[in-house]
């Protein structure tokens, strides 16, 4: 079942018209997928990723995505969370004065109030979360700091996942997940991410370097240069960009019409 | 015409009987009044908060009052507090049951023989209009010792309570004195109903090595005026760490003049909560008068409505103050359109060998931390109200005393429409 249906998508950073970053992006994803996008910098590829979650620096111009087949740019940022689609950031905001554990338990009941099932108390929460952090190798005092304050790369990104754990979304994308991290806690959060995977949940992981993919190993991979998708290949893909570059993608892109 | 309303207006606080003990001290303080007014606009010091509205009232003394505490009690501190109402020690709410022999916390009407040092820390510091004005005319107020070497394990409760039927003036005062090695944590709360003029004196004096943890909760009736003056002299080593929640008060001003000595350590933080009409002005001055000493100040205001904020916070290092490490942070949030916050560091360094460094940001909610709150399925309303609430909440999760710091996080989270997210702690 298509979980996520893209076509012919245009996008420009808000306030500069006539720059277009994403020029007529199409893509499917279905339900149980791992797909992989991947691309040089300036491809646009985390641009994707932050205009299907809302992000108020990107302007749509054109195109149409549809989410379980609504249209997604009718819901506001928090009403596509709900919804399902959750996006773990490159750079993770730090929220000084709101304890982590609060704020997971306040998105965990917003997302629990949405789908009318029972909210969790504070004590229900917190045996909740304590199994979660386990998945993800988090210690027990980044509960009680302030939301990202002070954490270091690796304990944003551990925090991100984590929150992906919490909320349980439909589609999940995850941008840049490897940037500062080290290997072992990549390792970690590669196997936290394989764990959380099911056959009804759809992970789009937006990433520069093939690295992270030998971990979470991808169904697809899609190259994207130019603010479009210009190949798209099975896993092996991946190893061969690893091998050879993206040139090779971009000439015979070139060669074949696509400019 | 102005400078006769404001001269009948200081005249008429001091035509009552002047108090019969600290005669000359309250001589000299009404001597040095007796030329001066209100402060106004062209007043540098006083150039963004007008007095105008306070010189149209006129004040009576405070008549003694009964008032129900229960609303205020903390379960740290049963037995170790003085309640005083409208400036007057209030015995049977007060109890002291459980502070340690030794330490003497009593009314200053029955410690006079221990107060020989009030106001001795006036010298070298220009005394403001409400500091002479309290010193003038004081009624009571809480002295505060502590021996050498004693670490008083429980919390200390001060409490400074005004019912004002009809306008009232009240002139808190305090004195507290931490002898060589001693540690004390102090919480001293003013609130009231009604309208009044509340010109609270703190002394505060920490000896060698001492430790003396402040916090300061102004929750002031609406109507009120606060102008508070706090005078702090820490010595060689010791610590003091103060903390200055203003949440009440139509007008507030708090003046904090603190000492250092050579490698004394100092925190002076704040807090402001505006709304409406509210002004709330900090104009703090910290001197470093010996090397080697430490002081942290981070001050921050949420300012809605038509309100505003100023803050001045003036730091001295002397010539010889080297090795002085002093950071100041102003923090300022403003939550509406016609909010406003005057800010402005003022440092001056006589000294060669110094860490100084100050911060001023004014602005609103970062686009970027709302944005990240919405995509884990807060709405707009809800990600606005948690982050002004955190704003907050970075200054009190700081408090030490657990009871004070959630009642204080729940009148935050109330004032900032955070309470309809649960629990927050």
């Amino acid at each position: 079942m298509v979980m996520l249906s893209i076509k012919n998508l245009h996008a420009e950073a808000a306030g500069k018209p006539g720059k277009p970053i994403l020029r007529g992006l199409s893509l499917e994803v279905e339900a149980g997928e791992v797909c992989a996008l991947m691309g040089p910098n300036g491809s646009g590829k985390s641009t994707l990723g932050k205009v299907l979650v809302g992000h108020p620096a990107y302007e749509v111009t054109g195109g149409e995505v549809l989410f379980e087949g609504k249209n997604l740019f009718d819901l506001e940022p928090d009403a596509r969370a709900r919804a399902g689609i959750f996006m773990g950031f490159q750079h993770p905001i730090e929220v000084p004065g709101v304890s982590n554990a609060a704020f997971l338990r306040l998105a965990y009941n917003k997302k629990a109030e949405a789908e009318g099932r029972d909210e969790l108390d504070p004590l229900e929460f917190d045996d909740f979360i304590h199994e979660k952090i386990k998945l993800v190798a988090m210690k027990e005092e980044f509960l009680d700091r302030s939301l990202n304050e002070g954490f270091s790369g690796g304990e944003k990104k551990r925090n991100e996942i984590l929150q992906m754990a919490v909320l349980e979304p439909k589609l999940a994308i995850l941008d840049e997940l490897d940037s500062g991290l080290d290997i072992d806690a990549l390792r970690v959060l590669g196997d936290a991410v394989n764990k959380l995977q099911r056959p009804d949940r759809a992970l789009l992981i937006i990433t520069h370097f093939p690295r992270i993919l030998e971990t979470i190993q991808p169904q697809y991979v899609h190259v994207l240069s130019g603010g479009r998708i210009l190949k798209s290949a099975g896993k092996e893909l991946a190893i061969e960009l690893e091998e050879r570059g993206y040139d090779w993608v971009l000439e015979e892109a070139a060669a074949g019409g696509v400019r | 015409m102005t400078l006769a309303l404001t001269s009948s207006f200081i005249a008429d606080l001091l035509a009552g009987p002047r108090p019969s003990e600290w005669g000359d001290l309250r001589k000299a303080a009404e001597a040095r009044l007796a030329g001066r007014d209100l402060p106004t606009s062209s007043d540098e010091d006083w150039k963004y908060t007008n007095l105008k509205a306070l010189g149209n009232l006129a004040f009576s003394p405070a008549p003694r009052a009964a008032v129900d505490i229960s609303g205020h009690l903390l379960p740290e501190m049963v037995g170790t507090r003085q309640v005083f109402v409208n400036g007057h020690h209030a015995p049977h709410a007060s109890c002291a049951s459980a502070v340690p022999a030794g330490v003497r916390f009593l009314p200053l009407s029955i410690a006079s023989e221990a107060c020989h040092s009030l106001g001795s820390l006036e010298n070298g510091a220009e005394q403001g209009v409400f500091e002479d004005l309290n010193t003038a005319r004081f009624e009571d107020g809480a002295v505060l010792l502590v021996p050498k070497n004693m670490k008083v394990a429980l919390p200390l409760h001060l409490l400074f309570i005004t019912k004002a039927d009809t306008p009232l003036a009240v002139f808190p005062r305090v004195l507290m004195v931490l002898e060589r090695g001693a540690e004390l944590e102090l919480v001293e709360e003013h609130y009231g109903t009604g309208t009044y003029l509340s010109c609270p004196v703190v002394e505060v004096r920490v000896g060698e090595g001492a430790v003396l943890r402040h916090e300061r909760v102004q929750r002031d009736s609406d109507e009120a005026f606060h102008f508070g003056t706090l005078r702090a002299e820490v010595a060689k080593g010791g610590q003091y760490h103060s903390r200055t929640l203003s949440f009440g008060a139509r007008l507030s001003r708090q003046q904090p003049w603190v000492r250092l000595a050579e490698g004394a350590e100092v925190s002076l933080d704040g807090l402001a909560l505006l709304d409406d009409h509210q002004v709330a002005d900090t104009h703090s001055f910290l001197l470093h008068a010996e090397p080697h000493a430490t002081s942290h100040q981070l001050h921050k205001c949420i300012v809605d409505g038509q309100a505003r904020a100023i803050f001045n916070g003036q730091i001295r290092v002397a010539p010889h103050a080297q090795g002085t490490d002093a950071r100041q942070q102003s923090r300022n949030l403003l939550l509406s359109e016609s909010a406003r916050m005057d800010t402005k560091p003022q440092l001056e360094i006589y000294a060669d060998d110094v860490k100084c460094s100050h911060g001023a940001t004014v602005g609103q909610l970062d686009p970027e931390e709302l944005f990240y709150l919405q995509s884990r399925g807060l709405n707009a309303d809800d990600a606005r109200n948690l982050l002004t609430y955190g704003f907050a909440g970075d200054v009190l999760n700081r408090i030490p005393v657990a009871s004070l710091r959630r009642a204080l996080r729940q009148l935050v989270m109330a004032r900032t429409q955070a309470d309809s997210l649960g629990d927050l702690s």
